[in-house]
């Protein structure tokens, strides 16, 4: 066509691919060379060479979900891939980053993880929602725009986090006018009289480091399983109640701001 | 002419000339254009009719003018394909402009289609210009070669181009209906000679939850 030379799109075949790097900002592409990788069911779109995807559950994968996959409850909701070739990985459009974890932890929202190496056991986090990730090794997760990284001592917003590290005291913050007297009591709850929407947030404090997406869309919770009714853990509130929704808003998954909660019902 | 303007909008420059576009994609022009609706997709009688009975619909209008014309959809990427005498296949769907002079037709995809959820049906464009096709997300565009087939995941896959085999692989095993299925239970195997676009994102399809 007249006019149209070289300023075509970029071609990839399995020798220009990078290496466990990202192919756009939406693209990831993991080099499978006999070690394999946990990854989110339903992630991968395309692959090159001779991969094979099991579930978690599979007899021959036993052993390997022993030492890196702490989570029965949510197995099914993950699939090793093995074999070897290029293959590429996206989540809706969201942007994707691989990150390093060099013998250390990282807890992460169970929607925003798509793949990670066994060399990492995954565990159930105690809060609600967020998977940990233990060890050295690579793992690749989604947000919605650009990742921030921060340092507590930090606040932030319920939907934009994504993630911590090595913090130990992930909490919930109110600002104070919000939740206290008969009005501010009402206003929680039906929102009438105004509500800023940002009069819950999360609070950080020690060493360690914060990730933020830059958009307060959330991935769609993936279920990380329900966890033992025992005495003690958390997660487990019964029945929740009608008038949990926060300020007009509804109650987003992953949100930790219920009224149940906040009142210890 | 086309040529984007960012990763979202397609400005055509003509003098003259004329592009088939998907109804209501206009977001602006400048000089003087005629917009016509294109009943059957300007495919005739004949394409009209396999159109409908097949249900690969696609309401298309043709843009003639002097002047430079811009395209957008529902703030999807574009993505650019230049074709010289080879076919292109591509969802209608995700089909945003082709040049006028390109042949638009519908050919039978068989079982990929009805795992992608859109039909059994997809269209084609072929001769020698140029097509613009949306994807949720930048597309990533890869190469098909003999000694490297593609296996690609159904509701990633937007469109293909070149001489490529298509067929269809399942990786459905008893595990499946233990609910250990793989996750990746129907997969598009492409081999022979082409590129293949796929998209960063994944259509809802049957086999999503397998």
């Amino acid at each position: 066509m007249s006019g149209y030379g070289g300023a075509g799109p970029v071609v990839h075949d399995p020798t220009t691919l990078p290496a466990d790097d990202n192919v756009t900002k939406y693209t990831f592409c993991v080099e499978l060379k006999g070690s394999p990788w946990f990854l989110q069911k339903g992630k991968m779109i395309a692959y090159y060479g001779a991969i094979e995807f099991n579930g978690v559950g599979h007899g021959r994968l036993d052993r390997l979900v022993r030492t890196s996959f702490h989570s029965p409850l949510h197995a099914s909701d993950w699939v090793v891939a093995e074999g070897s070739g290029r293959m590429l990985l996206a989540d809706r459009a969201f942007d994707v980053n691989s990150y390093d974890l060099d013998d250390g932890n990282l807890t992460i929202r169970s929607g925003n993880l798509l793949a990670f190496q066994p060399s990492l056991a995954l565990k159930q986090s105690i809060v609600p929602g967020f998977l940990t990730l233990i060890g050295t090794g690579k793992f690749v997760a989604a947000s919605n725009g650009p990742v921030v990284f921060l340092e507590p001592p930090i606040r932030v917003d319920p939907q934009a986090l994504v993630g911590w590290a090595d913090c130990p005291s992930p909490c919930h913050h109110y600002d104070h006018g919000y939740l206290t007297g008969v009005m501010g009591g009402l206003r929680a709850m039906t929102g009438l009289g105004g509500a800023s929407g940002e009069e819950h947030q999360f609070e950080f404090v020690g060493a360690g480091t914060v990730l933020l997406q830059s958009s307060e869309t959330l991935m769609p919770e993936q279920d990380t399983g329900v966890v033992p009714a025992e005495p003690g853990v958390p997660g487990r509130t019964g029945t929740p109640a009608g008038h949990g929704a926060q300020a007009g808003a509804p109650r987003l998954p992953g949100q930790l701001g219920d009224l149940q909660r906040r009142f210890g019902l | 002419m086309f040529r984007l303007q960012g990763n979202k909008v397609l400005a055509v420059d003509m003098t003259g000339d004329a592009v088939k576009a998907k109804n209501g994609s206009m977001v602006a022009y400048d000089g003087r254009m005629a917009f016509k609706k294109l009943t059957g997709g300007g495919e005739g009688l004949r394409g009209m009719v396999t159109r409908r009975l097949t249900g690969e619909q696609m309401t298309v209008m043709e843009v003639k003018g002097h002047g430079t014309c811009w395209f957008a959809d529902r703030a999807s990427e574009i993505n650019l394909v230049s074709l010289r005498g080879d076919r292109l296949f591509v969802e209608s769907s995700n089909l945003l402009a082709a040049d006028a002079g390109l042949r638009t037709g519908t050919t039978f995809t068989g079982l990929r289609g009805a795992s992608q959820g859109n039909g059994l049906f997809t269209t084609t464009v072929e001769g020698h210009g140029q097509a613009a096709i949306t994807s949720d997300g930048p597309a990533v565009v890869l190469r098909v070669a003999p000694e490297y087939p593609l296996i690609v995941d159904p509701g990633a896959y937007i469109a293909h181009q070149g001489n490529v085999r298509q067929s269809f692989q399942s990786g459905v095993t008893f595990r499946t209906f233990l609910g250990e299925g793989g996750g990746e239970a129907f997969q598009i195997r492409f081999e022979g000679d082409g590129l293949v676009y796929v998209q960063p994102s994944e259509r809802n399809t049957i086999a999503g939850d397998l």
